[in-house]
């Protein structure tokens, strides 16, 4: 299986932010509510994941609600590629 | 052959109730409070936990009570002529066993989105044929009570395909309602959330906001619930093919 890159998912990230007129900043700390990006652009991102590595990406809603910044949704979408 | 006119016979309160998923939360309230009532109850579900197994111990005579999967049609014919032998007829029914969901549907792996509905509709509408047909075949009238869920009429994220089945269910219920001509009662009790396993799926944030908007000001528990179950097993209500609402109002 192709497993994405951190860097990769965080590509990923910044297009479907952009989709929506909006940026992803640099910071890794920075909180989702202050960047606009909702759960159902993290599903986004999750499908556009599993697009690129042609793996399903199932999970649970718990481990989501732990998700609070930017660096939460990359290390949440590298970790569970590797599960 | 005629289905018209003539008045039917009451359906008598039950006497022997079947329970499934009847070994912990709002199963085993009910579990419990029938057996209070003095009534007979075979209950099962796939893990008997100690407070289950202890009230067997107790009242071997009206209690009967065993490890069974609700998905396994073989193993619930084994337990319903088991069960019947040991407490006789069944004229009860109360489909409670299911299992929650907490996941987007989009990524909600395809073998759990079936597994929901093998046990929440598929496997209740087998034991409930196996249950009419017995009753039917031994001219018994009786009652059944499907545990649906606030989810079959009101959307709520992360449970869509737990939502499908108790909105089938609470098709179903009126159905058979219909079906069953007056020979049985047939109702479905709805829940809301209740601040147990199930709701746990929820988070506290989605909790908080449910209790905000419930003029009672609490979520439902499973004691609120047993009496309406009760009821549907044994009072003369004329109640039939409907689904009862316990959520404190905040669905309205």
């Amino acid at each position: 299986m192709t497993e994405l890159s951190r860097t990769q998912i965080r590509d990923l990230m910044g297009q479907v932010l952009a989709n929506q007129g909006k940026v992803l900043p640099d910071d890794d700390g920075t909180d989702l509510r202050d960047v606009g990006f909702r759960s159902l652009d993290f599903s986004e991102l999750a499908l556009r994941v599993e697009d690129e590595t042609g793996e399903e990406l199932n999970f649970d809603a718990p481990g989501l609600r732990r998700i609070a910044t930017v660096g939460d949704v990359l290390d949440f979408l590298v970790e569970l590629q590797r599960q | 052959m005629s289905d018209s006119a003539t008045r039917t016979p009451l359906v008598p309160p039950s006497t022997v109730v079947l329970v499934s998923g009847g070994s912990r939360g709002l199963g085993l309230a009910i579990v419990t409070d029938l057996l209070s009532a003095g009534l007979k109850v075979a209950a099962f579900a796939r893990t008997v936990t100690p407070e289950l197994a202890k009230l067997a111990d107790t009242e071997p005579q009206r209690c009967y009570v065993d490890s069974v999967d609700v998905t396994d049609l073989a193993a619930t014919q084994v337990f319903v002529r088991a069960a019947e032998d040991r407490l006789g007829p069944i004229d009860g029914l109360v489909n409670n066993a299911a299992v929650g969901q907490d996941s987007l549907h989009v990524h909600t792996a395809t073998a759990d989105i079936a597994r929901i509905i093998e046990t929440n509709l598929t496997a209740p509408l087998q034991l409930t044929r196996l249950v009419v047909r017995r009753m039917l075949a031994q001219g018994r009238r009786g009652r059944i009570v499907n545990v649906t869920s606030i989810c079959a009429q009101r959307g709520f994220p992360g449970l869509v395909a737990y939502s499908a089945t108790k909105g089938g269910m609470d098709a179903a219920t009126r159905s058979l309602a219909r079906e069953l001509g007056g020979r049985m009662l047939v109702n479905a009790v709805a829940p809301g959330f209740f601040a147990s396993e199930m709701s746990a799926v929820l988070g506290q944030t989605q909790l908080d906001q449910i209790v905000r908007r419930t003029p009672t000001g609490h979520l439902t528990a499973p004691e609120e619930v047993v009496p309406v179950v009760r009821m549907l097993l044994r009072d003369q209500t004329n109640i039939n093919g409907q689904a009862i609402v316990v959520d404190g109002a905040a669905s309205i």
